[in-house]
């Protein structure tokens, strides 16, 4: 290799022994090529190992800044490791962490399956035989769209749905299910080949929305209208929950927007929040025109001003 | 026809690479030579390849053998990713237009 030594080590020819150790350390640090990919890093670790073969022992040094020693110092010949680490059949080729994935761990054997691999090792440099393997592929994994009322997705419970080969397939929908939730079903999806396994089915999950209760994770949210009078002398009412009618008292003097809480009405023990809605009658009779106009003239308030 | 190599042979291939050394990294299991006919440890170019990288990081690094142990894994895990990523590349580049806009599309809104 030409040129100067020292340069490849960023030095000059002052440099003490302990300088060129720490520079030569330095760069083999930040440019070697099993531990950075950049050619030209690999082209300065080069320079570097070879300067620092050169100069590292005190009397070839010395011979060298003489001139007993030809410049064209000689670059030994370096493995790299990558290239054999990379290859297939590497004995030390290790798992990175999908053969512990519930969802990927099929598709990853399927591509590149360590597992049948390994069996080639035993011998001498072996390689697993890539032409007699048969072939085994797991199945299509297959993704549905299924629609679910507010109800059985809150409550949980079963439903069918029909797949594209006609078939159809009851499926279980966990209680407090979401809008956009997956749920997998193990194994129902396309056939696998050889002995592979079969593909997974994912349904992601549209919930239609509900005339009567809102969600809002775990908590019911319901507006319920209640009569005057039962706003202003307080009521038991049957209030709608997702598991049917509960009785709720309505204390006396509620106005609209109040809140009152049932708790544990609500999704895996969530609560389910009340609002009362205060609904005049539909028609305003003489008796209750009479009763307000009278009550008007001594009890009159405004609502509008601050308490 | 893969060539095998001796234990000597293998102390003059590897920069800072020292019998002790050898010796302690198999102990370690940082390398698994073979064994040969006559029982004597046997090593492949993989192993030479990866000596040089441990005897590297021993030296530069002066790692004790746990921490080699550990980077050591890394990287394998790492390089084996590499390969792996290579091959589904490839595998990739040879499939049509319309099987690549696919993948691509699926890629792109997953990363």
């Amino acid at each position: 290799m030409a040129g100067d030594p020292y340069a490849a080590l960023g030095l000059t020819k002052s440099a003490t022994e302990a300088e060129i150790k720490k520079a030569y350390r330095k760069i083999a640090k930040t440019d070697h090529p099993d531990l950075n990919p950049d050619p030209k890093a690999t082209e300065r670790f080069k320079a570097a190992a070879a300067a620092y073969e050169l100069l590292k022992d005190p009397e070839q040094r010395r011979r060298f800044d003489a001139g007993e020693i030809d410049d064209q110092w000689q670059e030994k010949p370096r493995y790299t490791y990558r290239p054999h680490a990379e290859a297939a059949g590497n004995p030390y080729a290790r798992d990175y962490g999908f053969g512990g994935d519930p969802d990927l761990s099929g598709v990853f054997d399927d591509l590149f399956g360590r597992g049948a691999r390994a069996r080639g090792f035993g011998g001498m440099g072996g390689m697993g035989g890539g032409g007699d393997r048969q072939f085994h592929m797991r199945g299509q994994d297959l993704r549905f769209q299924l629609q679910i009322d507010f109800l059985t997705a809150a409550r949980g419970g079963k439903t069918r749905i029909t797949l594209p080969d006609g078939g159809d397939l009851e499926v279980t929908i966990p209680k407090g299910a979401t809008d956009g939730q997956t749920i997998r079903l193990r194994g129902k999806g396309g056939p696998g080949m050889g002995q592979g396994e079969a593909g997974d089915a994912y349904l992601t999950l549209t919930v239609l929305p509900d005339p009567t209760f809102r969600r809002e994770g775990d908590d019911i949210f319901v507006t319920l209208p209640v009569a005057i009078d039962e706003a202003v002398l307080g009521a038991k009412i049957a209030a709608p929950t997702i598991d049917g009618p509960v009785n709720l008292t309505i204390p006396a003097g509620s106005s609209s927007g109040r809140r009152l809480r049932l708790r544990g009405r609500g999704v895996n023990g969530g609560d389910q929040h009340v609002e009362i809605r205060v609904v005049i009658p539909p028609n305003v009779d003489d008796d209750l025109r009479a009763f307000m106009e009278t009550w008007r003239k001594t009890h009159a308030y405004d609502p509008r001003k601050e308490a | 026809m893969t060539r095998i190599y001796t234990e000597s042979e293998v102390i003059a291939a590897v920069a800072y690479l020292t019998e002790p050394r050898l010796i302690a990294f198999c102990q370690a299991r940082l390398v698994s030579p073979v064994q040969g006919e006559s029982g004597a440890r046997m090593y492949r170019e993989t192993d030479i390849a990866r000596l040089q990288l441990v005897s590297d990081l021993a030296e530069n690094y002066e790692l004790p053998d746990d921490a080699l142990d550990m980077v050591m894994s890394l990287i394998d895990q790492l390089n084996t990713m590499r390969g792996d990523m290579r091959a589904l590349m490839q595998a990739v580049a040879a499939e049509s237009d319309e099987v690549r806009m696919r993948i691509h599309t699926t890629v792109h809104r997953l990363r």
